[in-house]
């Protein structure tokens, strides 16, 4: 029985392959210009108004959508849907809890990952976008709902224009699999 | 079972013959990052080959495969009438069914063999064998018989749900080739014979 248990934590199978140098390369490119994207509009345009669109959770949208385009975690409707719902439920889950910030990063991240479990949104840097609507500090707080569309979902969406827009130009890329 | 998997190219035993390295070498193929494990493809790739196979399986029914064209003789025919009907369509076995087109008999070459003396293996070599050890023709006795004399009785008979896989059972319980799919009633729909079933199999015999 124990043994059995520990044996689980042994592995039974092998890293997937290593990608291509061209593959890492448009990984590196798509990247590169999605987060500028994002970054540009965010220091250069929206600086002085107060508003922002940069959240760290972005850069872990990177990682998917111009580094591991066929995985269903990457689709649009996994990025914007998962992106979204989460930051309502981070934004939810400060509101009802602060002060208990402990408490309410739990749960503003584990009930993220079961409603986009349920929505077919699951998207891993949705975790990041209800977390950082508890921990964000003022900055975040002070937005309300509003985080959820301004800078989430506006990022999320640049994020993705320049993903349909890049990743179509490599030869033997395609985005996306699916849409909804 | 045995002799099939040395069809290795229609026959993968999933677990026996893909090995992870195969995965790899695939993965490596299809550029782009694959969200997936070596072992998780595997195991995909195990249960979708099991479902494949129940598909490809799936009870095939006799209606779907009998012949509908068939020639049948009446109890009365004169066994002479009965063997040229055979030899003209080159089958070995037909029918026998009576005014309402209800099964009542089946005769065949083994049916004329054993009526014309033909001892254990009855086969046409037996035949030729006993011809040349006989003055005259061996199928005298049977000049004047009628196909009731003659004929297998009651017939072997299926309903045209029946599966295609209880009749290849049946014919090799019962020793026979041939069997008339008829309704409830018993009356003639058409006959499964062995090659009919090979027919329907065209090399989608998967089940190892």
């Amino acid at each position: 029985m124990l043994g059995n248990y520990f044996r689980k934590m042994t592995g039974t199978t092998q890293s997937p392959p290593r990608v291509s140098l061209a593959e890492i390369l448009w990984s590196w490119l798509g990247a590169f210009l999605g987060v500028a994207a994002v970054a540009y509009i965010n220091y250069g345009l929206l600086d002085q108004t107060g508003l922002f669109l940069l959240v760290g959770s972005l850069g872990a949208s990177a990682v998917l959508i111009y580094g591991a385009i066929k995985s269903p975690l990457a689709q649009p409707r996994n990025l914007l849907g998962g992106h979204v719902i989460s930051a309502l439920i981070g934004v939810t889950a400060f509101k009802m809890l602060d002060p208990h910030l402990w408490l309410a990063a739990a749960l503003a991240v584990s009930t993220s990952i079961a409603v986009m479990h349920a929505t077919k949104t699951l998207h891993p840097p949705g975790g990041a976008t209800a977390l950082i609507a508890v921990i964000g500090g003022p900055s975040i707080q002070k937005l309300g709902y509003l985080y959820a569309v301004i800078p989430v979902g506006a990022g999320a969406l640049i994020m993705l224009v320049v993903a349909l827009l890049f990743n179509n130009l490599a030869p033997r890329r395609r985005y996306p699999e699916f849409w909804w | 079972m045995s002799d099939a998997r040395d069809n290795a190219d229609i026959c993968l035993d999933p677990d026996l013959d893909l090995k992870e390295e195969d995965i790899l070498e695939a993965m490596r193929a299809i550029p782009g990052y694959l969200d997936i494990t070596p072992g998780d493809f595997k195991e995909i790739y195990r249960l979708a080959f099991q479902h494949a196979l129940k598909r490809l399986n799936r009870d095939v029914r006799a209606a779907e495969i009998m012949t509908k064209d068939v020639v049948t003789v009446n109890p009365d025919t004169p066994v002479a009438e009965v063997a040229l009907a055979m030899g003209r369509r080159g089958i070995s076995g037909l029918p026998v069914a009576d005014a309402e087109n209800k099964v009542v008999g089946m005769i065949s070459e083994k049916d004329f063999l054993s009526r014309m003396d033909v001892k254990e293996p009855q086969n046409f070599m037996s035949l030729v064998a006993n011809c040349l050890k006989t003055k005259g023709c061996v199928a005298l006795p049977i000049k004047t018989a009628l196909a009731k004399d003659m004929m297998s009785s009651p017939a072997i008979t299926v309903l045209p749900e029946t599966p295609v896989r209880t009749i290849a059972a049946l014919m090799t319980a019962r020793g026979i080739n041939r069997v008339a799919v008829t309704d409830p009633e018993g009356r003639l729909l058409g006959l499964v014979s062995r090659g009919d079933i090979v027919k329907a199999t065209r090399g989608r015999e998967l089940s190892c």
